[in-house]
């Protein structure tokens, strides 16, 4: 039924976004860093 | 009287006569901490830290370890 | 460079109003945003000018000098040297303050070194009388080579002008106004023949910062002109002196003060505000009054937006055909959204709090005051907002702490922020209390269950400082930065910079936070509302043969409820929460309080609507009937299951667990990595099971 097909894809679009926001590596980027911003 | 500023009271004006420039942040000099400027301790924190100073005008707070590496001759 | 738009960057030290001016010429045309890669806002806008071109306007971070001591102050750098980039400016605009004046031109003798050109803007300029400071503008236009331009953003004066200088930008002279390099003749002699082709400052910037600069490598220049890093630093100092000297000069002819005219009301006010019994009683007083503010004033619009999406919620199941989308549409992600509304009034009432604090100068004041308290347990004075703004929601305030210039402070301000109590843990805290604290009064007057709030919130505090004390002693980051913190003026807060300064920080949760909310919000659904297994499919049938043969009567509502209730504890959801049943026993919790706290890592306040499934309320998340449901439960052996013992085991858990991924994800995102919301999720985690566990072990 479309009602589930819709359901299931709103559902696979939240896992993604999690997955993405939670689990992506984002690159390092050590060039801006000043002498004592920390990073990582 | 020659002293350095972590050690000026409450009221009490000065004149810069030396800075440590190795401790000091560059900033601080550049906010105008500078030899033959003025100083004023305008307030000192409850606890004794930080210090507020008018420094050649311009108003700011610095913690006591900062202040002790500033020289000043006390002219009031 | 960009197509006709004319690329105007906004340059300035903190505190000289170049926000009111950005504000004064966008108006709400304006976007916030990050610089790639780094947490410093980028702030970018549109102004339309008298002859129809288009003006982007940039409000770069305030900054003293182009010697950067930050990330903020770097970025400025970065963009001035880069002249290909997109929004690399055909114009700068320098906003100094009247009453400031000298200190403020330091900046801009750098900027017109750097060849670009320059209108000074001179801000506060109807403070001027008041300060008994008058300026011959055509000596300073003259002898700093510049244009000036005299602005009220109070008084809505001189935009205008502003926008007229920057319209004709191509009439700007680019001449430097004092020759930097007679500092060290032979070595800027040195440069220039070797770099003919650039421009001497710029090199020395490259050489003396640590900045991306696509061009010419740092290292290639110091490999043919060596200099130690203290000679570097003794030139930049000389440098400096040399500015100064210059600009005492201009001033001495281009302004004049007259020091009887001056009034000063701002020290007095400062002796009282900073004073050692005073300045503390004034602080606390005016917390207090913050807080009752916040919560009296929100009560009403909370309520609408409840009801609101109450509503929706209905409407949708009752208009859209039945199915898992329309389930999942009403009581997934309306309940979603409408749980992340609900917030913005509390939320945006504490940061019109703050924003007024901060535009009014008080603030520093504060940091002033609270600096060696904060020093003793690893935080700065500046923490205290980060600290108060928890009270609304972590997200904001974990963001506030960009302007803690010592990275271990900062660090440790953002670790231990989320254990104030925020907005989300009050749904929780209430329907507790009123189950297990009795309304009585304590002391003819006192509130019993006011006070186990109070109490509560005070934990909240007290874990933070406590945590930050240890993270402290047993953190090894080292930082050596300096604290200076500058005490502007006093001035009365400017309502639209206030207004766009509480959009902002709201947008920041309901966007930060929403999202995430949101997705969790749905997969959670899903959860519950699938299982595995016969149990599960059939439920209906099951739950209607148990009825049936149970003899109650029952009406169809009821029946409805024990159905949802049965599916939940089938669901993969339910399943997951009696897994855990063992873990959560200790503390004084079955496996039905194990699914409602599970579905609290959506967001904490999902924990009263879940309840109301569990106990087969049915949807509603209305208090009474939930908490008569919960009074009634009993454990197998009979007794009560929400006891004081409980009560409090899930107050204290509540109080320190970390069920906030939004908060994880801006932890992450602001600390550049993983390493830090893991440890924070694992300590608050840890904290939250132990005390708990005391407390229902202490309390059998």
């Amino acid at each position: 039924m479309i009602q589930e097909l819709i359901a299931f894809g709103i559902l696979g679009v939240a896992l993604l976004y999690l997955g993405r926001k939670f689990f992506y590596k984002k690159k390092k980027n050590n060039d801006n860093c000043g002498t004592d911003c920390g990073c990582g | 009287m020659q002293t350095t500023v972590d050690r000026l009271k409450k009221g009490d004006r000065a004149t810069i006569t030396g800075i440590d420039a190795d401790a000091l942040p560059l900033k601080l000099l550049e906010m105008g901490c500078l030899p033959g400027n003025s100083v004023e301790l305008l307030q000192i924190a409850p606890l004794g830290d930080p210090m507020y100073l008018d420094i050649n005008g311009a108003r700011l707070a610095i913690r006591k370890e900062t202040a002790k590496h500033i020289s000043v001759e006390v002219t009031s | 460079m960009s197509n006709e738009n004319i690329n105007v960057a906004l340059i300035g030290n903190p505190n000289v109003g170049k926000t009111s001016v950005f504000n004064a010429l966008t108006g709400l045309n304006q976007q916030v945003g990050n610089y790639p890669g780094i947490t410093v806002e980028k702030k970018v806008g549109f102004c339309k000018l008298p002859n129809h071109a288009k003006a982007n306007i940039l409000d770069l971070p305030g900054t003293y000098s182009l010697n950067a001591s930050s990330m903020d102050e770097n970025v400025v750098i970065e963009l001035l040297l880069n002249k290909n980039d997109k929004l690399f400016p055909d114009v700068a605009v320098v906003v100094t303050d009247v009453e400031n004046l000298k200190r403020n031109l330091l900046l801009f003798t750098q900027i017109k070194d750097l060849e670009i050109p320059v209108i000074l803007a001179i801000n506060m300029a109807d403070r001027m009388a008041y300060k008994g400071i008058s300026l011959d503008i055509s000596h300073l236009e003259e002898q700093l080579n510049t244009k000036i331009a005299l602005i009220s953003t109070r008084k809505k004066q001189g935009i205008e002008e502003l926008k007229q200088l920057i319209m004709s930008y191509k009439n700007l002279s680019t001449e430097p106004c004092l020759n930097a390099s007679s500092m060290d003749p032979d070595y800027f002699g040195g440069l220039r023949k070797t770099f003919p082709n650039e421009l001497v400052y710029k090199l020395w910037l490259v050489i003396t910062q640590d900045v991306n600069f696509r061009g010419i490598e740092k290292k290639e220049i110091l490999s043919e002109h060596r200099k130690s890093d203290s000679e570097l630093k003794r030139m930049q100092q000389k440098e400096t002196i040399k500015r100064y000297q210059f600009i005492n000069d201009v001033l001495k002819v281009g302004q004049t003060i007259d020091k009887e005219s001056a009034r000063d009301f701002g020290t007095k006010l400062d002796r009282i505000l900073t004073h050692k019994v005073w300045g503390y009683a004034i602080f606390f007083g005016i917390l207090f009054l913050i807080f009752q503010s916040i919560f009296s004033w929100s009560e009403v619009p909370m309520d609408l937006i409840d009801s609101a999406f109450g509503w929706m919620s209905t409407a949708v199941q009752e208009h859209m055909p039945p199915g898992v989308l329309t389930d999942l549409i009403s009581q997934g992600i309306i309940p979603g959204i409408g749980g992340i509304v609900i917030f913005i009034p509390q939320i945006a009432f504490l940061f019109l709090f703050i924003s007024v604090l901060e535009e009014s100068g008080y603030m520093s004041r504060v940091v002033f005051l609270m600096d060696k308290i904060m020093k003793r347990f690893g935080l700065s004075g500046k923490s205290v907002v980060p600290l108060i703004s928890g009270v609304a929601c972590a997200i904001p305030a974990i963001m506030a702490t960009r302007n803690i210039e010592n990275w271990k402070e900062r660090l440790i301000t953002i670790l231990v922020t989320p254990f104030t109590t925020c907005s989300a843990r009050l749904p929780v805290y209430t329907i507790i209390i009123s189950l297990v604290i009795p309304d009585e009064r304590v002391l003819g007057f006192l509130n019993i269950r006011g006070l186990m709030l109070m109490a509560l919130y005070a934990a909240g505090f007290l874990m933070a400082i406590f945590a930050a004390y240890i993270f402290n002693k047993i953190l090894k980051v080292t930082s050596k930065t300096y604290f200076v913190v500058e005490m502007p003026n006093y001035k009365l807060p400017l309502l639209r910079n206030v207004g766009i300064n509480v959009v902002e920080k709201t947008k920041a949760f309901v966007v930060g936070a929403g999202k995430i909310i949101l997705a969790i919000s749905i997969v959670l659904w899903f959860l519950a509302s699938y299982g595995p297994g016969d149990d599960f499919n059939n439920a209906d049938k099951i739950v209607t043969a148990q009825i049936s043969k149970s003899d109650a009567a029952v009406s169809q509502q009821e029946l409805d409820g024990h159905i949802a209730s049965y599916k939940l504890e089938n669901s993969y959801l339910g399943i997951a929460g009696k897994v855990i049943e063992p873990v959560i026993k200790p503390l004084g919790y079955d496996w039905k309080i194990g699914i409602a706290v599970l579905s609290s890592f959506a967001a904490r306040e999902v924990f009263v609507g879940t309840l109301a499934t569990i106990y087969s309320v049915g949807e509603t998340d209305e208090q009474d009937p939930i908490r008569e449901k919960m009074a009634a439960e009993r454990r197998p052996d009979g007794s009560k299951l929400f006891d004081l013992p409980t009560g409090i085991s899930l107050l204290l858990f509540y109080a320190f667990a970390m069920q906030c991924a939004s908060t994880l994800a801006i932890v992450k995102k602001e600390t550049n990595s993983w390493k830090w919301p893991a440890i924070q999720f694992a300590i608050m985690s840890a904290v939250a099971y132990l005390a708990a566990l005391t407390a229902y072990q202490f309390l059998q």
